[in-house]
Order: C-alpha cells, then sequence, then structure tokens
C-alpha cells in the first residue's frame, strides 16, 4: 500500500478511537446494551420504547405506581424523554399524596424528577386529559407544598381536598 | 567463468527494490495501523474494570498523577532514545507523516496514562504507597544512563511488580462480596479489617484479566516501537 494512504488510515484510526474512548469514558455505560443507547444519544436518534411507555401509562391509570415506573424507566433508560419523566414524576406524587399527610421520600423523589422535566424542556405541557396537572412547573410546587409544614397543614378542611 | 546476462544486470536492481519496498510497506503498517491500533486498545481498557455486584462495565477516568507519570515515561523514551526526537518530529518529513507521527505518539501518551490509571490502586493508603513508588522509579530513572534495552526491562519489571501487588496481593485481600460486612467480618476477620483499613474497592475477577492483557498489549507496543531511521520518509 502507498504510504501516503496509510498514514492517512493512521490518523482516521488515531482520530475515530480517540473519539470512541471520549464518548465510552464520559458516557460512563454499564453494558454493550447502554453503549448502543447512548450512541443514540449522541447521534440524535434516540427515541423512547413506545411499546414500554403505553405499558407505563396502562399501569399508572390502574395505580399501579411501582409498575409504572419500571416500564417508563424502560422506555426512556437515558431519562431523555419530558413526557415520560412527566409520567414518573407524576406518579409519586399520586402514590405519595395522603389526605392527613404525604409521603415525604416520594415527593422529594419526584421533586428531583420534576425538576429533570423543566431542565429537559421549560414548556413542556402534558397533552393527557386524564391528568389535573399539565406543567412540571405546577408538579413542583405540588411537591414543594406537600414537603413544606405549615399552619395550613393543620387545617381540617385540608380533610376536604382532592388528590389532583 | 561464467558471463553475466545483461538482462539479469537489469533485474537484480528491480528485485531488490521491490523486495526493499515491501519491507518498507509492510514497516509502515506496523508503525502507523498496528501500533496504534494497540495503543488504543491500551487506552481502552486500562481505565475498565468489572463491577463485584453484576459484572457491569466500570469506566474509570485517569487521576491527574497518571498524566505526570505518563509524562515522566515519555521523557525516559525520549532520553533513551526509544523515540528519537528528530526521527519523529523533523522538517524533514511531508506534513501528512509528520501528522500520522504526531498521532502515534499521542496514542503512547494515552496509553501509558491509560496503564498507570491500570496499576495504581483506585484510592486510600495503597495508591499513595504504590503511586510514591512509581513516582521514586521514574525519578531516579530520569537522572540515570539508559539504552533502550535496559529501559524496557526496567519498565517492564516495575509495571509487573505492580500488576502482581494491584491485581493478585491486594485483589486477593478484597476478593470475598458474598454475604454481609457483619458475616464476612465474623467468618474472615482479617481479610475484612485489611480491605476496611486499606480502603480496597471490590470489582469482579474479570478485571484482572482484562489488566493482565491490558499489560501485555503495552508491552508488545512498546517492544514494536520503532527505532528513528525506521521513521524517516
Amino acid at each position: 500500500m502507498n504510504e501516503r494512504y496509510i498514514h492517512v488510515l493512521c490518523i482516521a484510526i488515531v482520530g475515530i478511537g480517540l473519539a470512541v474512548i471520549a464518548f465510552l469514558y464520559s458516557t460512563e455505560p454499564r453494558s454493550f446494551a447502554e453503549v448502543a443507547t447512548k450512541s443514540q444519544v449522541v447521534l440524535g436518534t434516540y427515541e423512547i420504547d413506545r411499546a414500554q411507555f403505553e405499558k407505563g401509562v396502562a399501569d399508572f391509570r390502574a395505580e399501579r405506581f411501582a409498575d409504572a415506573r419500571a416500564a417508563f424507566s424502560l422506555a426512556d433508560p437515558e431519562r431523555r424523554d419530558a413526557a415520560t419523566q412527566f409520567y414518573i414524576a407524576y406518579s409519586f406524587y399520586r402514590q405519595g399524596w395522603g389526605r392527613l399527610s404525604n409521603d415525604d421520600a416520594l415527593f422529594s423523589a419526584g421533586l428531583e424528577i420534576a425538576n429533570r422535566v423543566i431542565a429537559l424542556d421549560p414548556n413542556f405541557r402534558s397533552t393527557d386529559d386524564n391528568l389535573q396537572i399539565k406543567t412540571a412547573n405546577e408538579l413542583k410546587t405540588e411537591f414543594e407544598e406537600g414537603l413544606k409544614i405549615t399552619t395550613d397543614d393543620f387545617n381540617p378542611l385540608k380533610l376536604t381536598r382532592e388528590r389532583k | 567463468m561464467k558471463e553475466n546476462n545483461p538482462d539479469e544486470i537489469i533485474e537484480k536492481p528491480s528485485a531488490e527494490i521491490a523486495i526493499r519496498d515491501k519491507s518498507r510497506s509492510s514497516a509502515a503498517t506496523r508503525s502507523y495501523v498496528v501500533l496504534p491500533l494497540i495503543f488504543l486498545a491500551v487506552t481502552l481498557l486500562g481505565g475498565l474494570r468489572l463491577s463485584a455486584n453484576d459484572d457491569s462495565f466500570v469506566f474509570l477516568k485517569p487521576a491527574l498523577v497518571c498524566l505526570v507519570f505518563a509524562s515522566a515515561t515519555i521523557v525516559l523514551f525520549f532520553r533513551s532514545r526509544l523515540i528519537a526526537l528528530d526521527g519523529w518530529f523533523s522538517d524533514g518529513f511531508s506534513n501528512l507523516q509528520m501528522s500520522a507521527n504526531v498521532a502515534v505518539a499521542i496514542t503512547l501518551f494515552t496509553a501509558t496514562t491509560q496503564l498507570f490509571n491500570s496499576l495504581l490502586p483506585e484510592h486510600g493508603l495503597t495508591f499513595w504507597v504504590v503511586g510514591f513508588c512509581f513516582f521514586w522509579t521514574l525519578w531516579n530513572n530520569l537522572f540515570a544512563e539508559f539504552d533502550v534495552r535496559k529501559l524496557l526491562r526496567s519498565l517492564a519489571a516495575m509495571f509487573v511488580l505492580a500488576f502482581v501487588v494491584k491485581y493478585l496481593l491486594l485483589a486477593n485481600l478484597t476478593i470475598s462480596t458474598t454475604g454481609n460486612w457483619l458475616q464476612r467480618l465474623l467468618e474472615n476477620p482479617a481479610q475484612e479489617s485489611i480491605a476496611w483499613l486499606l480502603d480496597l474497592p471490590r470489582y469482579s475477577s474479570g478485571t484482572g484479566y482484562i489488566q493482565f492483557f491490558t499489560l501485555i498489549l503495552y508491552l508488545i507496543g512498546l517492544y514494536l516501537t520503532p527505532p528513528m531511521h525506521k521513521m524517516r520518509a
């Protein structure tokens, strides 16, 4: 082979090789499957698993929140889809909501996911008519209010409120 | 007396040229294709560990001290003429060949960095002890008179010793991963105490195999690294 071609090949091998290694060390995939998913993210071809998403929505509506979250996690392993993450946050809200008191652990986890939705898409608005809370900001407010202890928490009328 | 056939006289040099071209092409392939592939493999595998829980990949970025050690090692390569500066980077080369030489040198540096990343314990007391041993050896070598063979022998000995310490000696102290910490402490108090005191991370046994081949690949790469005259255009 002509030496010029060998030099070009060398530069190409090193360039591509170092790019792949930098990609692997920056994204830190834990398996070969994750390598493929993270590559899709980088290439801009990442899509959620629609079947798992639909299963998650069905579980969410049937109030099987843990199952719903598992399905949503499988649908969006890279946690980059605002709609899927919104459902996960909403599942924490519905599961953690209580007429007398809320579950702080679930609300804290939900708050974290709601913040993630805002970071992914600040203008996100759910199109699901069954949900009373439509945006991540509203959901975030619900979580923050639920985590605070205020005089309102001792108001007997609070017992009449409904879960959204 | 046998008379020379004029055709043979013409054919002989052309045959020699063909052999020389073939040899030159194969040397170029080795230096510019095989060598960077070896060093890239070392760069990739040097920071790879397998989790003790589920054998999943753990990619560890090199600590800053690995870059310092790698820089010192590269200086050693130049001093001992394993890499002749004027043989790799010279005005006599075309821009393309110079770029290829720089690319190979970069892979050598990244591979060396990752080899230190592979051989240095991740953290704790052992990190500092082994790190100091590396530092002491490299520092002394920087001021010693070396030839290529001696340097390669010295580096191979240092790397093999570090491998034995980390992946045979220390790894055996942290190999138990079954049961909770109390159960492990009751069953094997000395091992658990040492692992706790030295702050040794737990990895799958497959990590040792990967790093063994990484070390072997790196040493093969160093052996194949060409002297200056083979790099000349």
